[in-house]
């Protein structure tokens, strides 16, 4: 496949229609129309517009899949009004959120209020830019895209921690703080289960990573990586268990008790942005991209589209497995997430640190095989 | 346990400090006290007979005086008894309950707001059940819950 | 720090107020505020027809109102001198016990969900649906039957009731290894539970807790087999008792009672299948059936030379001991009706048990109390 970026395609749409335009126009108009910055500027904005429809609708079908799956685990349908199985519910969801009016409590700090969420929203999105979501279909070609994903992801307690503090709540406050310590907590195996897999793979382009996994995907080699990086993605998605920052039991809705309207709805969509930004990393550090073993017969993944085809399924399915580790275990306690964060998961992440090393000292392992060249 | 029984274990160490004990239907007897020496019958009735367990406390207004009953439970005789004493109708007062049995706490705090019957020497006696400030004990038969001759009055008056 | 959490929270489950204070996530102090649903039922029985305060009663707990409607039937029973059909008392044991794996079962249902688990929850709300649909079949309701009347209850069960009961039972026995299987085979549950919320049985003693919380502390205090009443002599069933004094035994103890209260309600369907009779009494004084009228001033006044008599009943209520206490001086109303609810005494032990755990503690612990703020209030 050539090597089209989602941003190459982008501009060769825009330069494609402001030359034919530019074609009818008299001259100093049509040099100005095909004067390349526009060209250019014009681009960044499709490119964004193509990402941001892609991702919203790829979150919104994420949250009905995580309510019909939900639904069944829980001996009911889920959502069933409206559209097909319920799958414009969200949409109307969405759409009775932004009818709603935004306010803000009387003590609330203006700034932080209303720039904390669109900052946590802003900054869960941007990672779409980065992430390759195809061979073909990369928004661009970054040699350090793993690292750039994972320095904003982390970005979130920050923006959390704002919005919780301006809100002037006693729950939004503990739901803050809570946020903070946890993600702090589990920032560190989370980066040390990666650096596992950038040991084997040798490069921190997720795109090398996914070829580098052509002999074998990483979770089998890397299984203990991948359990840490399970674990610290679902307290970074401050998922079920590890949703102390919201537990409603306690905290009614951690630290966006006081938000309503369109900005409890940025919370709502950047939550499942980054769940779905989890599910990605998942898909692509361990589970081999869109590539598919060579076993599969080749009708099943030689069709248009289906690298892009096989990766969303692997990610849904990834997120289906968060689901339904949501739906069996309670929430823990404060100072058990931290306590298992430093004292298990750290230890756990060295040791998978470790055994990469080791994998490619070995080179070869039985049953998986051979490692690539090592890319270098 | 028969309440003549009850009667005789406690003549000794109570003397005259009981009115005397009647039967009650499925309970050891009613235990009659007078008011003044109302910590020393709690206190031998709870060490003496093992009535640890203090269910409730309620008041009654019998507009010409007030009531006060306790319900305790002995898991050593497996029976309850009543305690009950007679208070006059204007300032009625009686000694708390708490030293003897923690758990008289709020139903003394309720008894207090809702029947105006005021416990001495009690820890934290504030509203429990109606609002801070309210005035009215909405138990007392003074308390009335329809005017019906009021509402007509006042329906001609439409 | 003093936070409140209610009177609108997600923790308390009914209408209070938890005032708490803390220091970063450690509870120092608390402060029960109740009231918020308080209705006066007490004072409003005063005007009501004896048989009209059962109407009341269901309102009292709306979680477990059948058990209410014994207790206040009990005691006025004895005020009134009235003595059921023995059917009656079998049927009245039966809606008690039922009631009680209902109320168990919504118990279990806002506990599992305050941990977080809205799994349990959904199969907890869906099997207590069975339930009410055998209250639906006999008493028409599914929360306020009204059913119970002094001198028996309204109606006889409707044909095929028996066997739809047992096939219920059948069903819902199945359901609570799964929901052990839930809860006591997570390591997180256990986590979460073991050791939390101690209140050791000298303790609830002097603070008047009673219930699953008293018996999760290892004590066999049950007024159904201490203080028999009913038919429960007649029933052959065992006092659940657990070891822990925390959350995890109040956990065990009420699963324990919903196994067996199934085993009752068997013997009382063997026992009612047996027995056809009328289900109240006849010879019953006139004015018992007489509809609501506004009443004077002169409602005080004793209009009827009825017998005077006191009642004082006590039960086990799906949350402890309850009790009621109906004064009748010969007039169609209760001259005072005074109620002890259980949980009221066990929320005001809520600083012996709070006291040092911390904020995420509260839910699970609160959940474990099973607070209905409908029979604190009153």
């Amino acid at each position: 496949m050539s090597s089209a970026t989602l941003y190459s395609v982008s501009y060769f749409l825009v330069n494609y229609v402001l030359t034919h335009i530019g074609s009818v126009l008299p001259a100093p108009l049509n040099a100005w129309i095909t004067n390349g910055d526009l060209v250019t500027g014009l681009a960044v904005l499709v490119f964004g517009a193509i990402l941001l429809g892609a991702s919203m609708i790829n979150t919104i079908v994420l949250i009905w899949w995580e309510r019909k799956l939900l639904g069944r685990f829980m001996d009911r349908r889920g959502a069933m009004h409206v559209g097909y199985a319920g799958l414009l519910q969200n949409f109307a969801d969405g759409f009775k959120l932004f009818r709603k009016n935004t306010f803000r409590p009387r003590e609330a700090d203006w700034l932080g209020f209303f720039s904390g969420p669109t900052a946590y929203l802003v900054t869960s999105f941007v990672i779409f830019g980065i992430l390759p979501i195809s061979s073909g279909w990369n928004s661009g070609v970054l040699p350090l895209s793993l690292l750039l994903a994972l320095a904003i992801f982390s970005f979130a307690p920050l923006f959390i921690f704002v919005s919780a503090w301006s809100s002037n709540n006693k729950y939004s406050l503990m739901g803050g703080m809570r946020s903070a310590a946890q993600m702090i907590a589990y920032e560190v195996p989370l980066l040390l289960a990666v650096v596992a897999v950038v040991i084997v793979s040798g490069s921190f382009d997720l795109t090398t990573i996914v070829y580098e996994q052509q002999n074998y995907w990483f979770w089998g080699p890397l299984f203990l990586a991948l359990v840490v990086f399970v674990a610290g993605m679902l307290a970074e998605m401050e998922r079920i268990p590890f949703d102390l920052p919201e537990a409603e039991a306690e905290l009614v809705e951690g630290w966006n008790t006081e938000y309503g309207g369109m900005l409890f709805a940025f919370f709502m969509l950047a939550d499942y942005l980054r769940a779905l930004v989890g599910s990605i990393l998942v898909v692509l550090l361990f589970l081999g991209g869109w590539t598919m073993p060579t076993w599969v017969p080749s009708a099943a993944t030689s069709f248009p589209l289906a690298g892009i085809f096989w990766f969303m399924v692997k990610t849904y399915l990834v997120f289906g497995l968060f689901v339904w580790i949501r739906a069996s275990l309670p929430r823990v306690r404060t100072d058990q997430l931290l306590r298992v964060g430093w004292n298990r998961m750290i230890p756990l992440s060295l040791c998978a640190v470790f055994l990469a090393a080791a994998l490619v000292l070995a080179k070869c392992v039985w049953p998986f095989g051979c490692l690539p060249s090592m890319g270098v | 346990m028969q309440s003549e029984d009850l009667a005789k274990a406690l003549a000794p160490v109570l003397g005259d400090r009981i009115l005397g004990v009647e039967p009650f239907a499925k309970t050891a007897g009613r235990l009659r006290f007078r008011a003044d020496a109302a910590l020393d019958v709690f206190r031998a009735v709870k060490e003496d007979l093992g009535f640890h367990h203090l269910s409730m406390v309620g008041g009654i207004d019998w507009v010409s005086h007030r009531e006060v009953f306790y319900v305790a439970w002995s898991d050593r005789l497996g029976q309850y008894l009543l305690l009950s004493t007679d208070l006059p109708a204007d300032a009625p007062h009686i000694e708390s309950a708490t030293p003897v049995w923690p758990s008289a706490n709020w139903h003394e705090r309720e008894t207090w707001e809702l029947v105006d019957i005021t416990f001495d020497h009690h820890p934290d006696l504030r509203h429990l059940l109606l609002p801070d400030g309210y005035v009215f004990h909405p138990l007392l038969r003074s308390f009335k819950l329809h005017e019906p001759e009021e509402l007509e009055v006042k329906k001609r008056s439409v | 720090m003093w936070i409140n959490m209610g009177p609108q929270h997600p923790m308390t489950h009914g209408l209070w107020n938890l005032r708490v204070k803390i220091d970063g996530e450690v509870i120092l102090d608390c402060d029960p505020e109740m009231g918020y649903l308080h209705r006066g039922i007490e004072k409003i029985s005063e005007d009501r027809h004896y048989n009209e305060v059962v109407t009341l009663m269901d309102r009292t707990c709306y979680v477990a109102g059948f058990a209410w409607e014994h207790l206040y039937i009990l005691a006025s029973e004895d005020a009134l001198h009235i003595v059921p059909p023995e059917r009656a008392e079998y049927i009245r044991v039966m809606c008690e016990e039922f009631q009680r794996i209902g109320s168990h079962l919504m118990w279990y249902a806002a506990f599992v969900q305050d941990l977080g688990l809205m799994t349990p929850f959904l199969y907890g709300m869906r099997d207590r649906d069975i339930v009410l649909d055998l209250f639906q079949s006999y008493s028409g309701a599914r929360m306020t039957y009204e059913y119970m009347r002094v001198g028996g209850v309204r109606n006889d069960m409707p044909p095929g009731f028996s066997a739809h009961a047992r096939r219920a039972l059948d069903w819902l026995s199945d359901r609570f290894v799964e929901y052990d299987r839930l809860c006591l085979g997570s390591e997180i549950f256990r986590k979460r539970c073991d050791g939390l919320g101690v209140l050791k049985a000298s303790d609830c003693v002097a603070t008047g807790v009673t219930g699953p919380m008293l018996r999760s502390a290892g004590m066999r205090r049950d007024v159904r087999r201490d203080r028999p009443y009913s038919v429960y002599p007649q029933l052959d069933f065992e006092v659940a008792v657990a070891d822990g004094a925390d959350v995890t035994g109040r956990y065990l103890v009420r699963m324990e009672e919903m196994r067996q209260s199934i085993r009752i309600i068997r013997q009382i369907l063997d026992w009612l299948d047996h027995h056809p009779g009328p289900v109240l009494a006849d010879r019953l004084p006139r004015w018992l059936g007489a509809p609501y009228a506004p009443v004077g001033k002169e409602d005080y006044v004793l209009k009827r030379n009825y017998p005077k008599g006191v009642g004082l009943s006590s039960i086990e209520e799906p949350h402890g001991e309850a009790q009621a206490y109906v004064v009748n001086e010969g007039s169609e109303h209760p001259y005072r009706v005074k109620f002890r609810s259980p949980v009221f005494a066990n929320i005001s032990a809520a600083r012996h048990y709070l006291i040092g755990y911390r904020v995420a503690d509260i839910p699970p612990i609160m959940g474990s109390v099973d607070v209905c703020v409908g029979e604190v209030d009153r």
